[in-house]
């Protein structure tokens, strides 16, 4: 693979992980967050500034997970308080309120120009990519088993209804709180990974534009399917490449094309996918 | 020290102004969007879409014929219809679906709006060719333009018609009936499906007049200018109260009015745009019910 | 002869309505107690009241001697209390046997830290096709719980509230939507679990069956406690039949 490659390959990855995060919020629990670049920003962030002062990536990319995670059960308190109709435009006030302190914050976080020269993790592309690839595949295979388990089964049932789980002994803040922990960490630790990648972060990166982005990728592959999310944020992240030529109609396709998704088959890849699986049982063809 | 006090006081009543005019605008199109959440409990963000073109209708409309008064009206039908059109294809389809269907097609549907804008009439948008309601009024040492003087009248006007023909008319108990309960305004025999069309209508009209006033305002209509009022008018709505017009306009100026106070006074530590949502969240935690909603 | 669930002075106005008004009375353990009342006298609010889902201005509540009248809703469940509801509640998005399961599981999700790290369903699974069996709708365990018959659903409410393990059932009109078959074998089965050793408190309209299994009977009406006692006794008081009779013919002038 040549270097292009490698660099739209380790974007797709960090992508996946940050996708993933919000698939625990929103997909497994129910919450739908649309201010999920505030926490990839925080994690971005804490990184860059930690790498900066000399830190290395051992030490810098636990903190923008942890960084990211306490700022995610902060929100996630918040959003207990409000009806759950309120939920989605709190989270993005709170995304606002992220990007906009850090624009105006000039002294250590670079406002509008962000921050640049962030040291290099110490490995060539081939060798970053790697490390992302396998990050990316640990955090499928973490969100596999939390949805197994019974946090899965429990956030399945917040998400479904949460008076009646409330009434079957759940206690529902708590469950809520540890999706945003967790799905906050992850885009926490996508974040630090970008910043290593890109050298260079801004405030634009982070903002309401991203968090739609990403809540798109769940909401195309699925809400709370693991594949098809990483499916989805597969073509999602590769579609501008491979249609070079549309260039200039990127965001118009992008846009029709959530639309028609949303419009015509609003579960996502998952759902068309299950409906072909059950097509094919049905007419007796083996499984 | 008394001409320090008297230009701190001409200081806070000329933000007092700024805040109300923004606070104008900002209920012109935050009404809209309550009118279709308290309906249908969507979060109508391609109302953000309907405001920009109603923005570039009415100065293309006015560049073409010289007449914003011809232009306005004539705009705000034209997105109306089109609003109910957007009802009818995109909404009608998917209203048993969860909420975040509604709310990622209408967030696809504004990107494309969006682009559609940029692509037909390019990225640096438009401007009036004789920019109208351009004279200055001095009083009391302060400037005020035309313009600002015609939106404050008209908003006050338009809602006030509305709120009125809310509570007078057939139509508007029929509105506030199918809120409340729409199987029970069925069976009394109200059509939920006009009452729906007719909600679009107003309400991207209204989106559209919002339009018309901002690029009044800075004599310019750009892609990308339905954005942030339309966040903004988010806010407004969660702060306002569901379906709670009165509620909504009220938010609306107490958003413009700490908006532009909280630029001079907080604006170091976060920029404009934050301030609206930093409002918002205090206000949310202190009444988890917005200002006026309920339980 | 130990009072399980001691109810004292619950008042409970919404608006200007009145639900309650200083309702009091024992649940004793082991026992069949059926609350009973015509529409409106508060029955479904004093359940609501219990499981803490509603707030009343006052009332002092006490489970097993532990005062839970401030304690939330799932810290009630937890002490032991179980509920099913008028309106069915079930998890759409589960098949039936899930449900169940969920709440049979219910001591592996107490603690978020102990749910990330279990993962085996099968006891769980055995348990719930137990427990739909016993209601009767075993066969439909692995059906998804949307588009389901309310009758099935019910009868969910049921065998999910018991495999909360509870040391007392609230049922809310659990036999209306069944048919006099359904209904006859639900109410012997709740008849059967008590005197296993289950102390249940019921809400039912179906009167044929609560005087076939009820042991004791709390009438309201009005938001008011007006008669207690033996099945027998209370449906031959006067002021009891002229409850039931009054809003009979006030739906019929109505």
């Amino acid at each position: 693979m040549g270097i292009y490659e490698l660099s739209l390959a380790t974007v797709v990855c960090i992508n996946i992980i940050l996708a993933l995060g919000l698939n625990m919020i929103t997909g497994f629990c129910g919450q739908i967050s649309l201010g999920h670049a505030a926490f990839y920003g925080v994690g971005a962030y804490t990184a860059a500034l930690l790498a900066k002062a000399g830190f290395s990536a051992m030490v810098s990319l636990p903190f923008a997970m942890l960084m990211a995670g306490i700022v995610g059960v902060i929100v996630g308190l918040t959003s207990l308080r409000v009806r759950h109709d309120f939920l989605a435009i709190t989270t993005m006030g709170a995304g606002f309120l992220f990007l906009g302190i850090v624009r105006q914050e000039d002294r250590f976080l670079g406002g509008e120009l962000g921050i640049s020269s962030i040291p290099s993790i110490g490995l060539d592309k081939a060798g970053y990519f790697l490390l992302v690839l396998l990050l990316a595949a640990l955090a499928a295979a973490f969100s596999l088993y939390v949805k197994r388990s019974w946090m899965g089964f429990a956030f399945e049932a917040v998400a479904d209804d949460e008076d009646t789980a409330r009434m079957l002994s759940v206690d529902v803040p708590a469950y809520k709180l540890a999706a945003f922990a967790m799905g906050t960490a992850m885009a926490g630790l996508a974040g630090g990974l970008y910043a290593y990648f890109a050298r260079f972060i801004m405030p634009d990166d982070f903002g309401f534009i991203t968090s739609i982005t990403i809540l798109s990728m769940v909401a195309v592959g699925g809400i709370g399917s693991i594949f098809g999310v990483i499916i989805a944020t597969a073509i999602l992240t590769l579609m501008p490449e491979f249609f070079r030529f549309i260039g200039n109609y990127k965001l118009l396709v992008y846009g029709i094309l959530l639309f028609a998704v949303m419009r015509f088959a609003p579960d996502g890849l998952a759902g068309l996918g299950r409906l072909v699986f059950k097509r094919r049982v049905v007419k007796g063809e083996t499984p | 020290m008394l001409a320090l006090f008297l230009e701190n006081v001409m200081l806070y009543i000329e933000l007092l102004l700024q805040g109300l005019i923004s606070g104008c605008v900002y209920a012109t199109i935050a009404v809209g969007l309550t009118l279709v959440y308290s309906l249908l409990r969507i979060l109508h963000i391609a109302h953000a879409g309907l405001f920009a073109l109603g923005g570039y209708i009415g100065l293309l409309l006015t560049n073409t014929t010289g007449s914003l008064i011809l232009a306005t009206p004539l705009a705000a039908a034209l997105v109306g219809v089109l609003g109910m059109a957007i009802y009818r294809l995109c909404y009608q389809p998917i209203l048993n679906r969860p909420p975040y269907v509604a709310l990622i097609a209408s967030i696809g549907l504004f990107i494309a709006m969006e682009e559609i804008f940029r692509l037909i009439f390019g990225p640096y948008g438009l401007s009036y060719t004789q920019p109208p309601l351009q004279t200055t009024y001095t009083f009391a040492g302060m400037t005020i333009r035309a313009v600002e003087i015609v939106i404050v009248t008209g908003s006050v006007l338009i809602l006030g018609i509305l709120s009125w023909l809310a509570q007078k008319t057939r139509m508007g108990v029929a509105w506030r009936a199918t809120v409340d309960d729409p199987q029970m305004a069925e069976s009394f025999g109200i059509s939920v499906l006009q009452v729906r069309y007719l909600n679009f209508f107003i309400g991207s009209a209204l989106a559209a007049v919002a339009g018309v006033f901002v690029s009044l305002l800075s004599n310019l209509v750009e892609p990308t200018m339905g954005g942030v009022p339309s966040y903004k008018a988010l806010a407004i709505i969660v702060l306002g109260g569901l379906g709670n017009v009165a509620g909504t306009m009220f938010a609306s100026l107490l958003l413009g009015v700490t908006e532009a106070f909280g630029t001079i006074y907080i604006g170091e530590y976060m920029d404009r745009d934050a301030i609206a949502f930093a409002f918002m969240i205090v206000i949310l935690m202190v009444r988890p019910q917005g200002l006026f909603g309920r339980r | 002869m130990t009072v399980l669930l001691d109810i004292k002075n619950v008042t409970m106005h919404f608006g200007g309505v009145h639900a309650l008004t200083d309702v009091s009375f024992q649940v004793i353990t082991d026992e069949f107690l059926c609350l009973i009342g015509p529409n409106g006298a508060g029955k479904t609010t004093m359940l609501k009241a219990i499981t803490g889902v509603i707030q009343p201005q006052k009332a002092h509540i006490t489970l097993n001697g532990k005062n839970i009248t401030k304690y939330p809703t799932f810290k009630r469940i937890r002490m032991g209390l179980a509920l099913t509801h008028q309106i069915v509640q079930p998890f759409y998005s589960m098949t039936l046997k899930d449900n169940v399961a969920l709440a049979a599981g219910h001591g592996r999700i107490r603690n978020i830290f102990g749910a990330m790290v279990s993962s085996g369903r099968c006891r769980e699974h055995e348990r719930a096709l137990e427990l739909l069996d016993l209601v009767g709708i075993g066969e439909h365990a692995d059906q998804p719980a949307s588009g389901q018959p309310l009758g099935i659903l019910k009868r969910l409410e049921v065998a999910r509230a018991l495999a909360l393990n509870p040391k007392l059932l609230l049922l809310d009109e659990p036999l209306a939507g069944l048919n006099q078959i359904e209904a006859g074998r639900l109410a012997d089965t709740m008849a059967l679990i008590n005197r296993k050793g289950m102390t249940i408190v019921m809400i039912e309209h179906n009167l044929s069956e609560v005087l076939r299994v009820g042991k004791r009977l709390v009438v309201l009406d009005n938001g008011r406690k007006i008669a207690e006692g033996m099945p027998g006794q209370v449906m031959h008081m006067p002021h009891v039949r002229a409850a039931y009779v009054g809003k009979e013919a006030e739906n019929v002038t109505a």
